[in-house]
């Protein structure tokens, strides 16, 4: 079924704006996340399809209201969970 | 899965399937015409399951941007695997 | 991007996960840090516009190019070799006629090795979202006004290929060296949302 990602040709998204001079990476985590992610995919953890997937799943809301590499993290950490590589329990930060 | 070679005409898929999938919803039930082979891959939708997929040719599509959305004159070249794809009977 | 609070959530979540994979043997120590130095070495739109200097003077080069660019590229010493896997490029040539725009709706597939990095309008939903429907408002928008009698083409990255445009040469470059003819490319007139 048609899912948030596919957008060619949806109407209602602003102007595109642009960023002057904009760096690769807007945060350290965002860096991490995305070596994190290549990481993965070589160790055949998921493959590069299964990662795309897993963004697409997001729920609309979620995924218009996320970063580009928030989505990625939150990609990250369905597919380690349904990969049975770690539960959620373990993925959450532990409470202080 | 018919023969295809550049030129020809094609309608792809109509079929909105569960899941992952490479054919855009804007393309879906199109006519456009093959304009060369981009490789041969396995399917996209197939390996997003978890499963290996057979290698199969992928086309650079072209279609008309007034056949996709009832206006413009520009063209849309989309990538599309053969499976996606049914040739179109040509009648003479 | 969210503000500074989720930003600080998010990156000590981010480090919880990576300890976790490092304690399970998933990630390598120091591997995170290589991975991020060799993305940020590997490519850069320098690539891309010394490609297009060499098309440009080159018509051998130009025709090679367009028939089989993951061979060409090789002559000028790039490859599309160095990500997950090979992948293919196909490059596309700006003329009179015919003005070329790349896209990828479903996602946001991107030539990182010869574009470097890609920038956040191209992983937008309002570029991906309009570029296949209205392709001239939104190159107007970039402030590029094509002629009405140019044809545009929208390229789709939907499959495995990646995609480059060739810009025009832009007239009165006849006296420029192939450096200099290189230093007037930009990332834009790349992904074909410039005119150079």
């Amino acid at each position: 079924m048609s899912r948030i990602n596919d957008v060619g040709g949806m109407a209602g998204f602003p102007a595109i704006t642009e960023e002057s001079d904009e760096p690769p990476f807007h945060a350290d985590w965002e860096a991490h996340v995305f070596a994190l992610n290549g990481a993965l995919i070589k160790r055949g953890v998921y493959n590069l399809d299964e990662f795309r997937d897993a963004i697409e799943r997001m729920s609309p809301e979620e995924y218009l209201a996320a970063s580009y590499y928030e989505r990625w993290f939150t990609a990250i950490t369905m597919l380690l969970i349904e990969k049975g590589v770690a539960s959620p329990e373990e993925l959450d930060l532990p409470h202080g | 899965m018919a023969d295809l070679a550049p030129g020809m005409r094609v309608r792809t898929r109509t079929a909105d399937p569960d899941g992952h999938t490479r054919l855009p919803r804007y393309a879906r039930g199109a006519v456009g015409v093959l304009v060369e082979e981009a490789g041969v891959h396995p399917l996209a939708d197939d390996r997003a399951r978890g499963r290996a997929g057979t290698p199969q040719p992928v086309w650079h599509v072209r279609f008309a941007a007034a056949d996709l959305f009832g206006s413009g004159d520009h063209t849309v070249t989309v990538e599309l695997w053969g499976e996606y794809l049914t040739p179109i009977e040509e009648h003479a | 991007m969210s503000g500074d609070h989720t930003s600080s959530v998010i990156s000590a979540q981010v480090r919880h996960v990576e300890a976790l994979l490092e304690s399970r043997g998933l990630l390598d120590n120091g591997e995170i840090d290589g991975r991020i130095d060799k993305f940020l070495t590997r490519g850069s739109p320098a690539n891309g516009a010394r490609i297009t200097a060499r098309a440009w003077v080159d018509a051998g080069f130009s025709e090679r190019l367009l028939a089989d660019a993951n061979s060409a590229i090789r002559e000028v010493g790039l490859s599309m070799a160095g990500g997950l896997q090979e992948q293919r490029l196909k490059v596309v040539v700006n003329t009179v006629e015919e003005h070329n725009v790349v896209v990828c709706t479903l996602c946001s597939c991107y030539p990182l090795a010869l574009l470097g990095p890609s920038p956040s309008w191209y992983k937008s939903e309002a570029y991906r979202s309009r570029v296949v429907r209205d392709p001239r408002g939104v190159l107007r928008e970039f402030g590029l006004e094509l002629p009405e009698r140019t044809r545009i083409s929208v390229w789709d990255a939907s499959a495995e290929s990646r995609y480059m445009v060739v810009p025009r040469r832009p007239e009165g470059t006849e006296g420029l060296s192939e450096e200099q003819l290189a230093a007037l490319v930009t990332r834009k007139g790349l992904i074909g949302t410039a005119a150079v």
